[in-house]
């Protein structure tokens, strides 16, 4: 039970560029107001490949959930958990690769809890087209949705149906059909996020244009200083 | 910038943010230095305090697990570039 959905998307800034503003893009929600879900940005590691002076960086962003309000209801709090959907935040583990020198980034973005349920592998790769001297740069990204859900509580299921739980859903659905329905309706709701991610990167691009980023980095410690008064 | 998941790790965590960036915008995009030593002082202290709110909340294992799948990631990231 796997769905794919890939997408590509050229923006009309430099590569260097776009990889800053990758780095960048969770940095403030008044440098970036698409991106008010995101909690918090810590960096697990980072250093720079001697040999291929490629910069390797693992990230870990706390977001809240979007996993769709539907999807908690076909499940049962065993799984999920307890609460709502609203309450829920998913740890987003991301791996990245920039190779300045070749001129491309890739990355690679998945969630860490709840990949039982539904695991969202977002993949990226940043490039310097072939055919531009290099004012623009390519984004392929693919997504892919995996529910184990029909594995994880085929087991449960006897169980879950004399509890009453599971009374009706069973039926018309089966394991296998939630785990189709958990990564179908997983799918549409991360297809619109992703516009909302690229109008995020456009709007942290278009900054870097227009004031630098030593600008951008002041005005976010000002922003941080007033917050703290 | 953005704030850190354990709220003390906040002000060493901003601190390393702002000298990775200006490191990466001013020197590694313009292919000046080959390292970011000028940043490493500050992470190892923001290791150092991350280090323990990561344990405390359980996300060690959670990120233990995620490694061992990234070893098959790390051979998609660092594959020869294929278009």
């Amino acid at each position: 039970m796997v769905l794919t959905h890939s997408t590509s998307h050229t923006y009309s800034h430099p590569f260097p560029t776009v990889t800053l503003a990758f780095f960048l893009r969770y940095c403030s929600p008044r440098l970036n107001p698409f991106a008010t879900h995101v909690l918090s940005t810590d960096t697990i590691s980072s250093h720079v490949d001697p040999k291929t002076n490629r910069l390797h960086t693992t990230r870990l962003h706390l977001k809240k959930s979007r996993m769709p309000a539907a999807v908690y209801k076909l499940l049962p709090a065993s799984v999920t958990g307890g609460g709502t959907s609203g309450e829920k935040v998913a740890y987003v583990l991301e791996t990245s690769v920039v190779d300045i020198k070749e001129g491309w980034m890739r990355s690679e973005s998945k969630n860490l809890n709840f990949s039982a349920v539904l695991s969202v592998t977002e993949q990226q790769e940043f490039l310097v087209p072939t055919d531009n001297a290099s004012l623009e740069t390519n984004v392929n990204t693919s997504l892919v949705f995996r529910s184990r859900i029909g594995e994880k509580i085929r087991g449960k299921i006897g169980q879950a149906q004399s509890e009453g739980w599971l009374y009706g859903l069973a039926s018309g659905l089966g394991a296998r059909g939630i785990g189709r329905s958990i990564e179908s309706l997983a799918s549409t709701k991360t297809k619109d996020q992703l516009g909302k991610s690229r109008d995020g990167m456009r709007h942290v691009l278009e900054r870097i244009r227009n004031t630098g980023v030593i600008d951008i980095l002041e005005a976010i410690r000002r922003e941080r200083q007033l917050g703290k008064a | 910038m953005s704030a850190s998941l354990a709220p003390e790790c906040n002000d060493v965590k901003e601190r390393y943010d702002t000298c990775f960036l200006k490191w990466y915008s001013e020197k590694y995009l313009r292919g000046a230095e080959k390292n970011s030593q000028e940043c490493a002082g500050l992470f190892a202290e923001y290791q150092k305090c991350l280090k323990v709110a990561l344990k405390d909340r359980g996300i060690d294992k959670l990120l233990d697990e995620a490694r061992e799948d990234n070893k098959e990631n790390d051979v998609r990231l660092l594959s020869p570039k294929n278009n």
